[in-house]
């Protein structure tokens, strides 16, 4: 609920900047901007909604909006597609909720310098429809593809199953205009360049303003690569008798050099299981089949043939069973509307009942996978036995670096939940199983998290850790952009830059 | 036959193929109705379920279609190198 | 089959339900108590994947009108926070299209897997009953279900009458009764009547022998999916009561609205002794093209586009049969556009939009005119009545003016059949 009382001489002030249509107070527009798909403390729900909805529709109405928060000292709280995996969108201290889901147009496209500027309330999928008849992609492509916005995968430093290739949101990004928490427009990008790549002018701001989740200011409008529409799509699955195989064989595929490699998904042998349940992918397939290699490749003709056949090479030579084309294909395809389903939840006796999803996700080296793997699944392991509303849908291991497959890994371990049944006791004791799950990324030099964001309970509590002495930068940064402490507060312990 | 009949919409008694596992229609999975007592299973007519399965195939090649303009085939591949 | 308010489902518990005396005693703890297992199904997943493919989201971009927020607010219920009277104004904000809980992955990827998948059509009818039945009514959809029991037709245009529901096959001498029944819906009957001719007269070349009802009434759909369930079932009984006084077997419907209404709203009435046939017709003169019983020679020299009906393409994947057609009849050029792609398409006239929020309705079919203008086309073809006049309004803005017509109406002109009616 409101620390700050919402007086009617504030709503009455943000009618007349937006016009009353686009103010809302009814109780379903706030109960239904509360939570986002991770899991949520729905007994709680009341302590997460804001006090007044705004849908504005131009940055000028946003920088007002902020105006007015500041003089008032009332909680903003951006939110986009309200489709993070983290709580950037959830309200803590109730307060002004932005939603920009108005402000969804494609303001620009330039095909000679290769961007488009867009508003931050548009889906990436429905801008790369009207994309496509220029030959042109956006490809920010994470499992969210088709629901998540531009905005929202800036505030949340977005990862993208296409990032060795292409780039995350914060490469594909390259330009911003951002509503600062103090409410004056400014624009970032590398140097002051709306379509510059690369500068070595002031300090590199843009990368500030990427993954604050929502603290750092609102993005009102970006500037985004256009890369030339893939000629081809590869993608090939395979089936290994045990981890090791698949772990050396994933490394091996990530280290291949190839430059239209776009990706590579190891899958461990709890998600191979877990897939058994009800994926008709992997039903039919053998026992022996324990873990699966996926790999992707985009580009042209070119380059992505010669690549597949380099990629199938390595696959079996490091022990693959390359499982066919229609599971390679039609598995990849599923890949871009991957949130997990609630029905895939089985209780300890096997029953189905649905679940909410938690995806903990860490940025893990590739030396330390193996070892992150069996200690997780411990944890979790334990957490099921002892409370009987869990279920351990195993992990994944994704190519994590921009450009970059050589690199680190997106390692997720994807629990659910059986909502139905949360209380206090079963909600602390989940939050405690985050933490030893984080614990566990921190111990072997990994981070807390690679895309989801760690601004909540569970994570939230470690990011000094994480960071060292660059969480008194933080702290200081935040003090100074938002010195009312407005801009989305409660999150990632940044409440703590106003302690005196 | 092409129109709707109630009387043929009741899908056929289900036969176990896997572990939690069985089939009632051609190369449909699905799950074995004991595993479904605390969430109950709904009355899907066969042309529901066949829409379903029907429309995930489309939703997939549209998906392949909306990143690139062709997708390889590793099988092909084999078969020419052959 | 069940209840039309029920969601399919008999849940074994209802554990952790908190009644809180919200609405009238009784209804409102009922209707969470069997709706709760699907809106967890929604709300524990959160997902949202549905939100872009829906027609009304496009335009009014407020989370209160999404599919999430309609299974929400149903938990919310649950917990005490809403009651019906907070609630009743997002459910009018939907054509009830199918296609969200179609896109949603728990229908698209697990549906057929667990029997069980996401069933929003269901639930927002569901929950304007729920209003209905609680005293919150909605004025111009009250006012619409009140005429259309009153002359057991929709007022579709002024003075809809039992006497002038035939009026559209006076000279054709079609018989009343028979094994087949045509079932003309009211716009074809009363407003678009061109529809309800080159129907009658291409199916009569292709030999197919049918015959019309003693009495029709409108199938009932749109009261039920304005909430007003009992009277829809007042006017279904009616009109199964007429099929089985004339020994009908079959009926085929020329309006996908009807043929959702007669599939999947009469079952849950009528139970296991509904056992009509219901064939709709793009499927019929596709087999009857197929088999050679229909031939179309007469050029059509058009330049078309094919709007995907909502109630066939997403509702019941029907998108097959028109195609096959439009590529049967002759000098024809035919830009489809896919039916995946269409599931995100709308012509805004179904759920009451149109009756309750007519400039949400207008909009919406503003967009599909506009992607249909980009293809560089002269005549956007539909094979829903309801569709055409909301999309012949929009049409008639663009510059040249784009012509909307009824896929029957080409397979007549195709068939060189003079079929006269009203075309508008």
């Amino acid at each position: 609920m409101s620390v700050v009382a919402l007086s009617d001489s504030v709503a009455d002030e943000l009618r007349s900047i937006l016009g009353s249509d686009y103010v809302l107070t009814n109780k379903s527009s706030l109960y239904n901007r509360a939570r986002v798909p991770a899991p949520f403390p729905v007994h709680r729900w009341n302590e997460h909604i804001a006090d007044i909805v705004v849908l504005p529709e131009t940055a000028e109405q946003v920088s007002e909006i902020v105006k007015l928060a500041n003089t008032h000292k009332i909680p903003v709280v951006p939110r986009a597609g309200g489709t993070g995996l983290a709580d950037g969108a959830v309200p803590m201290t109730g307060g002004i909720l932005v939603d920009i889901k108005r402000m969804n147009k494609i303001l620009d496209i330039d095909l000679v310098d290769r961007t488009v500027t867009v508003q931050p309330g548009i889906n990436m999928l429905k801008l790369n429809e009207e994309l496509r008849r220029y030959g042109v992609i956006y490809p920010d492509d994470p499992a969210s593809y088709p629901c998540s916005l531009v905005g929202g995968r800036i505030g949340t430093g977005g990862w993208s199953l296409i990032g060795a290739r292409y780039g995350h949101t914060r490469d594909l990004v390259i330009s911003m205009q951002v509503c600062l928490p103090t409410g004056e427009l400014i624009e970032v990008g590398d140097g002051g360049g709306r379509k510059i790549r690369k500068s070595s002018t002031g300090f590199q701001l843009k990368q500030l303003f990427m993954g604050h989740q929502g603290s750092l200011g609102i993005t009102t409008e970006a500037t985004l690569e256009l890369v030339s529409r893939p000629e081809a799509e590869f993608a090939a699955f395979f089936g290994y008798p045990d981890y090791e195989t698949a772990y050396s064989s994933t490394g091996a595929l990530a280290k291949s050099g190839l430059a239209s490699l776009a990706g590579v998904v190891l899958f461990d042998e709890w998600k191979v299981d877990y897939l058994r349940r009800d994926d008709e992918a992997y039903i039919p397939q053998p026992p022996e089949l324990r873990c699966v290699v996926a790999v992707a490749a985009y580009g042209s003709l070119a380059e992505t043939k010669p690549a597949s056949q380099v990629i199938m090479a390595i696959g079996k030579e490091t022990g693959g069973n390359y499982l066919g084309d229609e599971v390679s294909q039609g598995d990849w395809a599923a890949r871009h509307d991957r949130y997990a389903t609630p029905l895939h939840g089985r209780t300890p006796e096997g029953q189905v009942v649905p679940m909410s999803w938690h995806c903990e996700d860490a940025a893990i080296t590739y030396s330390a996978l193996p070892m992150v793997r069996e200690e997780w699944h411990a944890i979790a392991k334990r957490y099921i036995d002892d409370y009987g509303v869990f279920d351990d849908w195993g992990m994944f291991a994704y190519t994590n670096g921009a450009h970059k497959p050589w690199a680190d890994y997106l390692v997720e371990i994807d629990i659910g939940i059986w909502e139905q049944r949360l209380d206090d006791t079963v909600w602390d004791a989940w939050v405690q199983c985050k933490r030893e799950i984080t614990e566990v990324s921190l111990k072997y030099g990994g981070s807390i998290t690679a895309c989801h964001g760690s601004t909540r309970e569970g994570d939230a509590e470690f990011v000094p850790r994480e960071m060292g002495g660059g969480f008194d930068v933080m702290k200081k940064i935040k003090r100074v952009l938002d010195p009312n402490n407005i801009m989305n507060p409660g999150k990632n312990r940044l409440d703590e830059a106003y302690e005196d | 036959m092409f129109g709707f009949r109630l009387q043929t919409e009741q899908p056929p008694e289900p036969r176990p193929v896997a572990d939690g596992v069985v089939m009632r229609l051609d190369d449909v999975y699905e799950i074995d109705p004991s595993k479904m007592q605390i969430v109950r299973q709904q009355n899907m007519p066969v042309s529901d379920s066949l829409r379903i399965v029907d429309s995930r195939w489309e939703h997939l090649a549209w998906m392949h279609d909306h990143w690139a303009d062709s997708v390889l085939s590793a099988e092909e591949q084999e078969d020419s190198d052959e | 089959m069940t209840d039309v308010r029920g969601s399919g489902e008999r849940t074994a518990t209802n554990d952790g339900l908190q009644t809180n005396g919200h609405g009238p005693e009784g209804i409102t703890e009922e209707f969470v108590a069997e709706w709760r297992d699907s809106a967890y199904g929604c709300f524990s997943s959160g997902h949202k994947f549905c939100r872009e493919v829906c027609p009304v989201m496009q335009v009014t971009r407020n989370e209160n009108h999404t599919p999430t927020a309609f299974h929400a607010n149903i938990v919310a219920m649950e917990k005490g926070h809403l009651s019906v009277e907070d609630v009743a104004d997002d459910y009018i904000h939907c054509v009830q299209c199918g296609a969200c809980e179609l896109r949603c992955p728990n229908t698209l990827f697990t549906g057929d897997f667990y029997r069980h998948r996401t069933r929003t059509v269901d639930v927002v009818k569901a929950m304007r009953a729920l209003a209905v039945d609680s005293g919150v009514e909605q004025p111009n959809w009250k006012r619409w279900v009140e005429a259309t029991m009153q002359a057991s037709n929709e007022p579709v245009v002024d003075g809809v009458s039992q006497e002038t529901v035939r009026d559209w096959a006076e000279d054709l001498d079609i018989p009343t009764g028979g094994d087949t029944i045509l079932f003309v819906d009211c716009e074809a009957a009363f407003y678009r009547t061109s529809v309800a001719r080159a129907s009658a007269l291409v199916l009569r070349q292709a030999g197919v022998e049918f015959g019309l009802m003693q009495e029709q009434w409108c199938c009932g759909g749109p009261a039920a999916e304005m909430g007003y369930i009992e009277h829809a079932r007042t006017l279904a009984e009616h009109n199964l009561a007429d099929w089985r006084a004339i020994g009908a077997a079959r009926i085929i419907t020329l309006d996908p609205h009807d043929y959702i209404s007669f599939t999947v709203d009469y079952p849950s009435y009528f139970g296991d002794d509904y056992d009509i046939e219901i064939v709709h017709i793009t499927e019929l003169i596709a087999e009857l093209l197929h088999e050679g019983k229909l031939t179309l020679t007469q050029p059509v020299d058009r330049i078309v586009t094919y709007h995907d009906a909502c109630r066939l393409n997403k509702r019941k994947g029907i998108y097959k049969s028109p195609r096959e057609i439009l590529r049967a009849i002759p000098s024809l050029t035919f830009k489809d556009v896919d039916h995946v792609t269409q599931w995100s398409y709308c012509s805004g006239a179904g759920g009451g939009m149109r009756i309750e929020r007519p400039e949400i309705a207008e909009e919406i079919a503003r967009r599909r005119m506009e992607k249909a203008a980009e293809l560089g086309i002269d005549t956007l073809v539909s094979a829903c009545v309801w569709s055409e006049r909301p999309l012949s309004e929009r049409g008639a803005e663009q510059d040249p003016a784009i012509e909307v017509r009824d896929l029957m109406e080409l397979v007549a002109d195709a068939a060189g059949l003079d079929y006269g009616g009203v075309q508008r």
